[in-house]
């Protein structure tokens, strides 16, 4: 094999991909648009829904609504003086000699006309303290998806309720919130011992650190793979309906043209992947947590991605080889879908029980190697060096054999024209001398 | 090294089909070697497994002394019939990549490459992007990405399409001159005048066969002169129920004669008819041989035996 002539196509590859238009908006623009939008979305529903939210508050206890509207006031004054939002406010409604059907039907006629935005009934014995009080009132609207206005009110009213009942019961509401404290477990990790023989203090095991930060890297791995050797497909076939695939097989293997591609596609993925793991990092740091990308990680995330590559890239290049046409090209992608629907759908089991069987043989299952076994390399319990070990060799053996069976697609597939290639045509293929 | 390709009664076979069938051959270095023969005979096919594209099912390729895949990719050039370049480089950059694929350094690619734009007239289109160029410009660079690593064998399939006269002309010049350096040229075509005046041999496949293999002097004279070029003032109806005629090729002013028997005998038939402006005993050309070959009919032998395959 001439590695010479890998590295060219490599770094031609590499350049035709990174100096596209395409991409630098892909990589640079498109973090920005959407952190954009997200900001605009948070923005436009406080500053655009500042409405006032009238609702009518039917209170048989009688002790209910000035407590409310003391704190609809504080709520109000908080909107109003940061962060902004609609502002709520009740108004009581004398029942008179009317009855409670009356009074519903009037209210819901006032809902109807806009006048209101909801109402409230509560109930007469909500304050009863011997257990006999209703556990609910009732919240009447025509916005059944308008969820903060019932949310509020639901809180607000469970507070007061819980007051005045402690209150009734000649109970300092202090001493029970004193009593009633909830008692936390604080996770750690498990005590060692130092090089000196000294108990190590465990460390805090925190979500962000156990959970966060391995299925984000694994995330990050599978959508850098899937936006950069889908294109490999895209270029494969380019090459062979415009015969440059002709040409470059005159002077190279099929099997060195197609090793080529995937050190190049390897790299625009490393670029991909890195600039979304700076930035992480740059997050990381301003939010505390500048210790978590450590060198291990990169080096990890790196081998990984590489071998995931060649993976997945020389299965779309070969599929490009074959087809004369993307549609052909579809029909022969499923797999490729099947497969990278396995990390996704186990993730979340394998990162409950790390060590699991399961976990274990779907981690060493090649194709999704390199993103459970990234994921289970900082879990914990992190796996035993034979099973990373067993999983890198496993990997890269596939990763050959897909590679070198691309190869053989690739002298037959490019010279072929006309109509796309069948599975069947592909393993004749690959038998092929 | 006196040949630069040896064939040995190689065999390519796709699904049922014999795409070339025990083809053997010696291409003598520093000649232009023309390859003849209809569309789907097996030319290309015979000329992928010379570039090692393609491996043969049996038989044995020689390229410039070795039988390995290391010569045909790093020493000769790879004209094919439909064009292949990257729309998006640059000619230079272009040029550089395919040179350097060949196992060049890039200091000798680049004086390579400087040479061939000055002497192909597209000095000033070197850092324009190919997706820029004329067709005919395009076909310049392609013919420069096969000989830009200067190779000892190019393998040149259908070069001259898409150029106009003068273009055509600077290629050709070009061609020579790789000769007269010393490569050893291919040259695919199906322009039989180009054949006839630029070919020091030319060889033939038809239906995966050889069928021709010869300078053309030899392929002419295993023909015999049996081909009369007359031009009468009655045209073809002159020619009409005289016997001996075996085929009339009809230009309008002029037709061309095959016959058995003898010439002078049908120019007194003819004169006794009409009257004969113009009455020539010659070979038949390339083109007429071609064309008895590739459409066999009634009045169409199979190729007589001597001067080819």
């Amino acid at each position: 094999m001439n590695l010479s002539k890998v590295g060219l196509v490599a770094s031609s590859e590499f350049q035709l991909a990174v100096r596209t238009k395409a991409f630098v908006i892909g990589l640079l623009l498109m973090p920005v648009l959407m952190g954009g939008i997200m900001f605009l979305q948070r923005r436009a529903m406080d500053q655009v829904d500042t409405e006032a939210r009238v609702f009518a508050v039917v209170d048989r206890s009688g002790k209910l609504f000035a407590p409310l509207e003391r704190a609809a006031a504080e709520y109000n004054a908080a909107a109003a003086s940061g962060k902004g939002g609609p502002s709520f406010v009740p108004v009581t409604v004398d029942a008179g000699s009317r009855s409670a059907e009356q009074i519903r039907v009037e209210l819901s006629g006032r809902v109807m006309s806009r006048e209101l935005f909801a109402f409230v009934e509560i109930g007469e014995s909500i304050l009863a303290s011997d257990g006999s009080a209703e556990g609910s009132f009732g919240y009447y609207s025509n916005h059944p998806t308008y969820t903060l206005l019932p949310r509020w009110i639901e809180g607000a009213v469970t507070r007061i309720v819980q007051a005045e009942r402690f209150r009734m019961a000649g109970v300092d509401p202090v001493v029970v919130s004193k009593l009633v404290r909830p008692v936390k477990a604080v996770e750690r990790g498990l005590f060692v011992r130092d090089e000196t023989g000294k108990l190590k203090q465990a460390d805090t095991v925190d979500a962000i650190r156990t959970l966060a930060v391995p299925a984000g890297l694994m995330f990050l791995l599978l959508v850098s793979v899937m936006t950069a050797t889908p294109q490999l497909m895209t270029t494969v076939l380019e090459e062979k309906m415009s015969r440059i695939s002709e040409v470059m097989l005159g002077s190279l293997s099929p099997f060195e043209f197609m090793l080529g591609k995937l050190v190049g596609a390897s790299g625009v993925t490393l670029v991909f992947a890195g600039t979304y793991l700076g930035g992480a990092m740059a997050v990381a740091v301003t939010q505390g947590f500048g210790d978590i990308i450590t060198a291990r990680l990169v080096i990890w995330f790196v081998v990984f991605l590489c071998l995931a590559v060649l993976l997945f890239g020389s299965f779309y290049g070969a599929i490009g080889a074959a087809c004369s046409d993307l549609k052909d090209a579809q029909s022969l992608m499923t797999p490729v879908v099947i497969i990278i629907i396995i990390p996704i759908a186990t993730w979340m089991t394998v990162a409950r029980a790390p060590d699991s069987l399961f976990a274990v043989a779907v981690s060493l299952f090649p194709p999704a190697t390199p993103f459970l076994m990234l994921l289970r390399l900082f879990l914990h319990p992190a796996p035993p060096a034979w099973q990373v070990g067993l999983s890198l060799v496993l990997t890269s053996a596939t990763a050959l054999g897909f590679v070198w069976a691309a190869g053989k697609i690739f002298r037959t597939g490019l010279l072929m024209q006309g109509k796309g290639a069948s599975f069947r045509d592909l393993a004749k293929w690959i038998r092929a001398r | 090294m006196d040949t630069a390709i040896r064939l040995r009664e190689i065999t390519k076979r796709f699904g049922d089909v014999t795409a070339v069938d025990a083809v053997s051959l010696e291409v003598p270095a520093g000649c232009i070697y023309g390859f003849i023969g209809p569309n789907g005979s097996g030319k290309t096919t015979t000329l992928r497994m010379i570039m090692r594209i393609l491996l043969p099912d049996h038989g044995r390729v020689e390229v410039l002394g070795d039988d390995g895949t290391a010569a045909a990719r790093d020493r000769v050039g790879y004209l094919p019939e439909e064009r292949g370049l990257y729309k998006k480089m640059t000619v230079r950059r272009l040029l550089r990549y395919y040179g350097r694929l060949k196992g060049r350094r890039a200091a000798e690619v680049d004086r390579s490459i400087g040479e061939w734009l000055k002497a192909m007239g597209l000095a000033d289109w070197a850092d324009r992007r190919i997706d820029a160029l004329s067709k005919g410009m395009a076909q310049k660079v392609q013919f420069m990405a096969a000989v830009v690593a200067e190779p000892d064998l190019a393998i040149l399939d259908e070069p001259f399409t898409g150029l106009d006269p003068v273009n055509a002309d600077v290629l050709k010049d070009a061609m020579l001159d790789l000769k007269r350096r010393g490569t050893t040229v291919v040259l695919s075509t199906h322009d039989m005048n180009v054949a006839e005046r630029m070919c020091d041999r030319i060889f033939m496949i038809f239906r995966g066969r050889k069928v021709l293999d010869g300078t053309l002097a030899e392929i002419q004279a295993a023909y015999g002169a049996d081909t009369i070029r007359v031009r009468t003032e009655a045209g073809r109806q002159a020619l009409a129920g005289l016997p001996g005629i075996e085929s009339v090729n009809d230009y309008g002013n002029m037709q061309e004669v095959r016959i058995q028997g003898d010439p002078q005998r049908l120019l007194q038939q003819l004169s006794s008819r009409t009257s004969v402006t113009y009455f020539e005993v010659t070979r038949p050309s390339l083109q007429d041989i071609f064309v008895r070959i590739a459409r066999p009919g009634p009045e169409h032998a199979s190729p007589p035996t001597g001067g080819r395959a």
